[in-house]
């Protein structure tokens, strides 16, 4: 298992490389000019020379080959820079928000998690009666909703004593108060629930005609022991994969929930600095976004050796 | 002359093979309930869109000052915006961006997966695993966050937009194409044709290509949902693209500001979307299983 692990954090460093790479080529494509947006309304009155020394000190009229080294080099003392608009370290910026944003992704895995499985099984359990349709069609719904549609429907309907009921607060972060986070979790869970769902069900479809649970039930143990320990566990490995796959999408979800419920996290900070071109933060943004990514896939990997020793032992 | 008899009858044969292929298929999709709810909703909002001028009410960008913010009446069916535009006559406008925007974006995915899977599947080798690798790499990359970086770098722009929705697009089209190649490549009609001296460009045109038919169908039933989503979630972010006549998801994003006093602004837009990605979702989930051939018995 050591072993596997070294290997696989051995692999992250091309896929770092390459993808620094990437967004280091697309900043230096990005139009617009970086000193219109360092000096704002002050450009217009500035002369050429002065223009040209901003120029030199931010290293723009150095050579392409020469600022990308420069840029590896700033990556791997994880230095990002400093935010044009806001004038504070990027680092500063996102060791600000990323934590709300992790915050806010796990209460979506919670939700998702809590009602996709249990739905999934039971679906499959009663395959074809109504209950497994009533599932299986409300989890086509999830899937089709847009999240920013659920927010403002639970906006209206569970924040407004005037729509329904004023269960929980509109918007907010509320200092860490949790029930700020049960809408926010709610919207953000709900299409990963579906998907959940579905792919509960069709895997748990799949390992139902094996030979060990034939084995099983003959052994005579007990349904709901074959249920849990023979069934359940084997028809989550694909659960795993697609959960593992999902975890950007609720990392993009985050970007829009954010944006419903004003919650502070890198969502609200990236779309501002989209509009106002302040590149620093787009990139610090962008590499955090992708250091998570690979940190997820990483773990689901190793969350999927843990539960299927084919694939650890195996090569 | 007997052969030519014999050659006409064997035609017949086929062809009647042939409707009761489709026949058997349309029963199977009819028998779905779900899947033909999803069909007229998806006919309603063609023809919604392509029949917009004649069923608006009012010019979509015509402004109402003296009923601004209005609420849904006999007057105004769905409502008014803060210039007091008619919120209907703007969703039937609407209609024609979001699905001009689902339908060519894929376009562009059906082609680039589509040749790019057969050109996989049918050299195999280094070929495949370069484009197999890259497949995978777009596959990985969430599909919003792509589109965020895309704006970010290239002005929002109509063609910007296709480009990238269809960017996201294609990885699903070109392994669904390139299993079919896979498939087929060693029967015995290809390597009859390969044999003839058919280039490998007639070859997948002619016979490749529509053996993909009836999947990409139902890919691109569920990718038109999937782009509309993603567009109208751009533009709800404020990043979408900005045109006179307005998209549903740029609608939501001025309308968000009013959900608690006027809330018909972005609600009727969301379900508009709402309903038309559900069409598009349960027709493309209809059409797998009618196109599955273990349902027929």
């Amino acid at each position: 298992m050591t072993k596997y692990i070294a290997r696989r954090l051995v692999q992250v460093i091309p896929t770092l490389w390459v993808i620094f790479t990437i967004l280091f080529v697309l900043a230096y494509l990005m139009p617009g000019d970086p000193i219109r947006t360092v000096l704002g309304e002050e450009y217009e009155r500035i002369d050429e020379a002065t223009i040209e020394g901003i120029k030199e000190e931010l290293g723009l009229n150095k050579p392409f080959i020469v600022r990308y080294f420069e840029f590896l080099g700033q990556m791997v003392r994880l230095d990002l820079g400093k935010s044009q608009i806001l004038k504070e370290p990027v680092i500063d910026v996102i060791g600000y928000r990323l934590p709300r944003t992790l915050q806010l992704m796990a209460g979506g895995m919670f939700v998702a998690l809590i009602i996709g499985i249990p739905a999934g099984i039971v679906s499959a359990i009663k395959q074809y009666t109504w209950i497994d349709h009533a599932l299986m069609l409300f989890a086509l719904i999830g899937v089709s909703m847009p999240v920013f549609w659920q927010g403002l429907l639970f906006q209206l309907f569970l924040t407004q004593e005037k729509y329904g009921v004023a269960l929980f607060p509109v918007a907010g972060y509320g200092d860490g108060d949790l029930t700020y986070m049960i809408l926010p979790s709610l919207v953000l869970g709900t299409h990963l629930s579906a998907v959940i769902a579905r792919v509960t069900r069709s895997s748990m479809l799949e390992v139902r005609s094996q030979d060990y649970l034939k084995t099983a039930r003959a052994k005579g143990l007990r349904e709901r022991r074959i249920l849990l320990r023979h069934h359940l566990r084997n028809a989550l490995i694909p659960v795993i994969t697609v959960i593992g796959l999902q975890v950007a999408g609720l990392l993009t979800g985050s970007l829009v929930t954010e944006t419903i419920f004003n919650w502070p996290g890198l969502g609200r900070a990236i779309v501002p600095a989209i509009q106002s071109r302040d590149t620093p933060v787009i990139m610090g943004i962008l590499i955090f976004g992708a250091l998570m990514f690979i940190l997820i896939n990483l773990i689901t990997d190793l969350i999927y050796a843990l539960v299927n020793p084919r694939i650890r032992y195996g090569t | 002359m007997a052969t030519s008899a014999v050659n006409s009858e064997i035609v017949n044969l086929t062809e009647t093979k042939r409707i009761t292929n489709f026949q058997r298929f349309w029963r199977a999709f009819c028998r779905n309930r779900v899947a033909l709810i999803g069909l007229m909703i998806v006919v309603v909002m063609i023809f919604a869109a392509l029949f917009a001028p004649a069923i608006a009410p009012y010019d979509p960008i015509e402004p109402h000052y003296t009923s601004v913010l209005a609420a849904p009446s006999s007057e105004f069916l769905l409502g008014t915006d803060e210039l007091g535009r008619d919120i209907f006559s703007r969703l039937l406008y609407g209609a024609r961006i979001s699905l001009v925007i689902g339908f060519v974006a894929q376009v562009v995915a059906i082609s680039i997966g589509l040749a790019l899977g057969m050109i996989s599947g049918w050299y195999g080798g280094w070929v495949d695993d370069a484009i197999m690798r890259i497949t995978d790499a777009f596959f990985a990359i969430p599909g919003l966050m792509f589109l965020i970086v895309f704006v970010a770098i290239l002005e929002p722009s109509p063609v910007t937009i296709f480009a990238a929705l269809g960017l996201i697009g294609w990885p699903s089209d070109a392994r669904m194409m390139r299993s079919q190649v896979l498939a087929i490549k060693e029967l015995e009609y290809v390597v009859a044709a390969r044999a003839m001296g058919a280039s490998a460009l007639r070859i997948m045109v002619s016979h490749l290509l529509p053996n993909a038919i009836a999947p990409t169908i139902v890919l691109a039933s569920l990718g038109i949902a999937g782009a509309i989503l993603a567009e109208s979630s751009l533009s709800f972010l404020g990043l979408g693209i900005t045109i006179p006549n307005p998209s549903w998801g740029s609608m939501i994003d001025l309308g968000r500001n009013y959900t608690l006093t006027a809330w018909w602004y972005a609600i009727f837009p969301g379900a508009a979307i709402m309903l038309t990605v559900l069409g598009f979702n349960f027709v493309g989930d209809g059409l797998r299983d009618a196109l599955d051939p273990t349902q027929y018995q």
